[in-house]
């Protein structure tokens, strides 16, 4: 296994752990800490006049990301 | 465009877990029998994403309150992220060999078994639906 590999394994790691470990510590009691889905909700929020373009952004991120995995 | 959407707490008979969920395990069984690249994927996804994607536009689903600003810890969440989208972007940019795996490259061998894609199919759903009622 070359470094570059090991590299790119090892920071794609780091990220989930991090993801997983924000995830937990969000959801302690009193935490100022918000989840991924109170961002989520937050950015979904965003409008451009009456166009919810942080929904439309979100939910198409979201539907394309199941068509690149189980489609294409 | 948005219609005025539906408050979380208001429950439509098909709008909570014990309907959702088995008919999102259902759709995810079918869903893991189909390869790349197969009539039945693109149908599905494109079928079951439209599905929630107008959902999630119009309100029809209940919605749980947003929050008006978030706290400055939230930048927290940007640190996993950037670390995630540079080595992404990187070895996208290096056309995703074995030496510079992409996410996708990584994931096709392990979404080649059924159990696993399947799987994988129903935690998207999940995290779908969390979208759409957000």
């Amino acid at each position: 296994m070359s470094a570059s590999r090991i590299i790119t394994l090892s920071l794609f790691a780091l990220a989930a752990l991090g993801f997983a470990a924000l995830g937990l510590l969000s959801r302690r009691e009193g935490t100022r800490l918000p989840s991924l889905g109170d961002i989520s909700a937050f950015v979904m929020d965003y409008r451009v006049g009456r166009v919810p373009v942080g929904r439309i952004a979100l939910l198409g991120f979201w539907w394309w990301v199941g068509f690149h995995f189980f489609a294409r | 465009m948005d219609q005025q959407p539906a408050a979380a707490e208001v429950v439509r008979p098909w709008d909570r877990a014990i309907v959702m969920y088995p008919v999102f395990a259902l759709i995810a069984v079918i869903g893991g029998t189909f390869g790349s690249f197969t009539l039945g994927a693109y149908v599905l996804v494109l079928a079951v994403g439209g599905t929630l994607f107008s959902l999630g536009l119009t309100g029809r689903a209940g919605r749980r309150p947003a929050p008006g600003v978030l706290p400055k810890a939230a930048l927290w969440w940007l640190v996993p992220t950037l670390v995630f989208a540079i080595t992404e972007l990187y070895s996208f940019a290096r056309h995703s060999t074995v030496d510079h795996p992409t996410v996708s490259l990584l994931a096709d061998p392990f979404l080649d078994h059924y159990l696993a894609r399947a799987a994988v199919y129903f935690g998207w759903l999940l995290a779908y639906w969390g979208l759409v009622r957000r």
